[in-house]
């Protein structure tokens, strides 16, 4: 079962994926985790999170670009957090497509590896495209790129959902 | 008329030429779309969505999520494009909002 939960900033999407995940009986439970940390202030929310999670028996697995490298050990359930970081990490960082097309593939190629690898899948992506479209050249190119995403995965997904104040609205399927 | 809204590049063209069976070419003479734009500096709501109610099929981005914008001219341009929404949707047979692809009945 494959679910795609979007939402924006601080709307409750990262508690409801997480409950999603809990609510599967496939063990084991992976964390790809897709924030590189920069700088201290990264390391420390870095190492908070896997704390955090290590406590609800998540196994964190990095994954910052090439997400078709990922190799899971046992068929469980998979939380993928988040698309809008995997987006950004594959258009700008060093060793990332560098293009839309290529990005755009990058992932919903590296979704199908890990479909193909566990039971449930949780995808979380982001929802940046209801505040006009008034945006530098580059940010075009991010947009285009996670909107791309979005759509690939939503016709993959078994299930696709909005966040919005922690409150799931279906757009396609539904929770039991 | 219906009225096809939902977040930028959410497919919204995408749908109302499956929802027409027409092509992009033929789509121009039949749908209009960025009407959100229009609403900007319009003296008179009402009649724009009189005006664009004559398609067949009017679509507008949602312009009023993110944060709310400093520049006055922009705060307004957002609140117009959400009212001419709301007139659209009203004057609609129809009313779907199209997420990811996706289309959600609204009306």
């Amino acid at each position: 079962m494959f679910t795609l939960v979007i939402g924006g900033a601080a709307s409750g999407k990262s508690e409801y994926a997480e409950g999603l995940v809990l609510l599967s009986p496939h063990r084991p439970r992976y964390y790809i985790a897709t924030m590189e940390p920069f700088d201290e202030e990264g390391r420390r929310r870095v190492e908070k999170h896997r704390r955090m999670r290590a406590a609800k028996e998540f196994e964190t697995v990095e994954c910052y670009t090439n997400l078709s490298s990922v190799r899971l050990s046992a068929r469980g359930t998979v939380l993928l957090e988040c698309i809008g970081n995997l987006a950004a990490n594959e258009l700008y960082s060093p060793s990332g497509a560098g293009t839309v097309e290529g990005a755009l593939s990058a992932i919903a190629g590296g979704v199908d590896t890990l479909l193909a690898q566990c039971e449930d899948l949780v995808a979380v992506g982001n929802e940046v495209f209801t505040g006009g479209s008034d945006y530098a050249a580059g940010t075009e190119d991010y947009l285009r790129l996670m909107a791309g995403v979005n759509r690939a995965l939503a016709q993959k997904a078994d299930r696709v959902c909005e966040v919005v104040c922690g409150l799931p609205r279906y757009y396609k399927g539904a929770v039991e | 008329m219906i009225f096809i809204t939902g977040p930028l590049y959410s497919g919204k063209k995408e749908y109302a030429r499956r929802l027409l069976g027409c092509s992009r070419e033929e789509l121009k003479d039949r749908a209009v779309w960025d009407a959100q734009d229009q609403a900007k500096d319009c003296a008179d709501l009402n009649n724009l969505a009189d005006e664009l109610a004559r398609y067949e099929v009017v679509i507008a981005t949602e312009v009023g999520g993110g944060v709310v914008p400093v520049d006055p001219a922009e705060r307004a341009a957002r609140e117009a494009a959400g009212r001419l929404s709301v007139l659209l949707a009203q004057r609609a047979q129809r009313v779907v909002r199209v997420f990811c692809g996706l289309p959600m009945e609204l009306k």
